[in-house]
């Protein structure tokens, strides 16, 4: 979704930068540049086109990419809500350049022109573009470049704010850069007093944001939909079509193509087409659902099972013992006598939610002397670290399904959701950051000289609370990250939805 | 005249005292740092070198060498946690913090502030040397995590501190003792 978002965000972006042209900075600085033909400084009005391209990118990327980040620092909380005010603005502001209203709030200010006299012209350019793709230093010719400053606030994606910034910094340079070389020519001057008697083509560009602003609001409203679909609820698991999870204090749900349907039973797992649940001390295993005959197996008589995971040939079972032992075994769904011990410890949490693809395991172990996601070939037993550390680091939640790692790495300053290869060649992507949820002082005492304290200090926050939310279990479906966040009171969990790009 | 000598005696011997304090005083300002003033970010630490990255900001430290939450002592892990002595994540009163199906939260690493800093910036560091001071009415160990490296945490030339012969500080942490001062 936020890839469609992007797209249309930088299209919308594009022809906003473009409708600047209309302004009387556009205007001026088509002439500014276009002027220095005609002597023998062409080269010098080749690179001042260069030198304002430059800086318009480099102005948009800052004002829209800066709104993100500020985005970004209220806290990744009320997504629905900041995506729906998103899609209301681009909604209002669609209909506003449609109509061709007036442009309001206005910014009435100009490029001062004494740049043009006192500096080499290269230069001048340079800040000159700078200016215009900030956006907001001069007139403002489109109701869609405050939308556009919204929807980037709103999205807490700096990816689509700074490429939001680029387009329309590039929307603004490309007027310059058709026309400015052609000033002088009879098809150039032309070119440019169209420009100037044509108020119907400005009035043109504005609807086309408009289409553009729609087609914003259309995917931030789906994106806020499918993101509040999943409120009191945990340990999501998704295969293909299939998603499953567990609604807080009642059964396991499944949405399938055809119906969202309860499960009669908790702690539900999808995966090779079977769908596992518990249903009292027996483990429920059901090709597709609802199925005329699933299988069951007895549960461990002394523990309780406390995370499921299926593959079309595997169970994974997590349970704890009356003596507080957790242990995490495998039982093949062909000969259930089968089993494959995984883990075991005395520390509970230390093994996290297993999951597993075909007949491939992953899972976490931590404790005070490390962390890491292992990975198991029930086939022959083989084992191996994906992601270790042994200091520092918290890894915790993997998803494995198609040749893809999801997991967790949280440290001191932030826990992220990542996207990556199980092998670790590459580099992962990092599909949700949130702040720790840890208290954090400033790093030097009050009322002394404070100074080199800089590996104190976290880059992505401040001091005092920090976070309030803790990611949780994990899936992946086919183009969405699921993922559990906690307030301070479990109890309202969610499952949140994260677009792969 | 015993009497007026015994008297010029005491004043001269008082005016001395007051005099000898003064210097004593001025000495005092000379040499050592002011509290508010002198100390570098936290109590007790004087120079420059940076603080070792530690889990909630200020270097403390047990004293053996693992994190605590400046503020009140509380053991953490190495994401900041307040933590169990299984290293399980607690709240404010002690009890294990769970997940939404009541699973106990997983624990993380918790290392030695000195030893992983050295590990984080691939240099072989221990807790050496030490000094005390007093900081809000308790006796305060100021300890400095040494190596054999020239440069320190803060990027330039590191600087000898308390660290045995031919180390260099490249950061520092404290531990608060229990002595009342």
């Amino acid at each position: 979704m936020l890839s469609l978002l992007l797209a249309a965000g930088a299209v919308t972006a594009v022809i906003a930068g473009i409708a600047g042209a209309w302004s009387p900075c556009g205007f001026s600085m088509i002439d500014t540049i276009g002027t220095a033909l005609g002597d023998a400084r062409r080269s010098v009005m080749i690179l001042a086109t260069t030198t304002f391209t430059i800086g318009a990118l480099a102005g948009g990327a800052v004002t829209f990419g800066g709104l993100s980040l500020l985005g970004g620092l209220l806290g990744h909380g009320a997504t629905e809500l900041r995506d729906s005010l998103a899609g209301a603005l681009a909604l209002a502001a669609a209909f506003a350049d449609w109509r061709g209203w007036k442009i309001a709030p206005q910014i009435r200010r100009q490029v001062p022109e004494r740049w043009r006299w006192i500096m080499p012209l290269p230069l001048a350019c340079a800040l000159y573009g700078l200016l215009l793709g900030l956006g907001f230093t001069t007139f403002v010719l489109s109701f869609a470049v405050w939308a556009l400053a919204g929807i980037s606030f709103a999205a807490d994606s700096a990816i689509l704010g700074v490429v939001v910034g680029v387009a329309f910094g590039l929307g603004r340079a490309l007027p310059v850069l058709w026309i400015a070389p052609r000033i002088g020519t009879e098809r150039g001057d032309r070119c440019l007093d169209r420009l100037a008697l044509e108020p119907r083509l400005w009035l043109g560009m504005r609807r086309l944001d408009a289409i553009g602003l729609g087609a914003c609001a259309v995917l931030l409203g789906g994106s806020s939909a499918l993101a509040a679909g999943s409120a009191f609820a945990t340990d999501p698991s998704a295969d293909g079509a299939a998603y499953a999870w567990q609604q807080l204090g009642g059964t396991g749900m499944l949405r399938t193509a055809a119906a969202t349907l309860p499960l009669p039973g908790r702690l539900p797992a999808v995966g090779g087409a079977n769908v596992a649940w518990l249903h009292g001390k027996r483990i429920v295993i059901s090709n597709g659902f609802p199925s005329p005959a699933p299988r069951r197996i007895p549960a461990p008589p002394h523990a309780m099972v406390n995370a499921l995971a299926v593959s079309g040939d595997w169970l994974i079972v997590r349970d704890e013992s009356d003596r507080g032992i957790t242990n995490l075994f495998a039982v093949s769904l062909r000969d259930p006598a089968r089993r494959r011990y995984l883990a075991g410890t005395a520390i509970p949490g230390a093994i996290g939610r297993p999951s597993i693809d075909g007949s491939t395991v992953v899972y976490a172990y931590s404790s005070m002397t490390g962390s890491a996601i292992y990975e198991v070939d029930l086939g022959s037993g083989a084992r191996s670290v994906l992601r270790g550390a042994t200091a520092n680091v918290l890894y915790a939640n993997p998803t494995l399904r198609n040749g893809h790692l999801l997991y967790e790495r949280s440290d001191r300053c932030a826990q992220e959701l990542l996207l990556g290869s199980p092998s670790g060649l590459g580099v992962d992507r990092v599909l949700l950051s949130l702040p720790s949820t840890v208290f954090r002082d400033s790093g030097y005492q009050s009322g002394y000289t404070h100074a080199y304290n800089g590996a104190s200090v976290c880059p992505n926050r401040i001091s005092g609370g920090g976070g309030t939310r803790t990611l949780g279990a994990t899936a992946l479906g086919n183009s969405v990250a699921y993922v559990s966040e906690s307030p301070v009171d479990p109890a309202r969990t969610r499952i949140v939805t994260v677009p792969l790009g | 005249m015993v009497r007026q000598s015994n008297r010029r005696g005491f004043l001269e011997r008082l005016g001395g005292a007051v005099i000898g304090l003064a210097g004593a005083n001025a000495l005092a300002a000379a040499v050592l740092p002011d509290e508010a003033d002198a100390y570098t970010n936290f109590c007790g630490h004087t120079y420059t070198t940076g603080n070792c990255p530690a889990p909630t900001g200020l270097p403390r430290i047990d004293r053996n060498g693992y994190p605590l939450r400046a503020h009140d002592g509380v053991p953490v892990d190495d994401l900041g946690r307040p933590v169990n002595g299984r290293g399980q994540p607690v709240d404010a009163h002690g009890h294990v913090l769970k997940d939404a199906d009541g699973v106990p939260l997983a624990p993380a690493p918790r290392t030695k502030t000195c030893e992983t800093t050295g590990e984080d910036y691939g240099i072989k560091l221990v807790l050496e040397g030490s000094w005390y001071r007093c900081c809000g009415g308790k006796v305060r160990r100021i300890r400095d995590c040494c190596g054999a490296t020239n440069l320190r945490i803060n990027g330039d030339a590191a600087l000898v501190g308390y660290c045995y012969p031919g180390h260099h500080v490249f950061c520092v942490t404290y531990y608060e003792t229990a002595m009342p001062c």
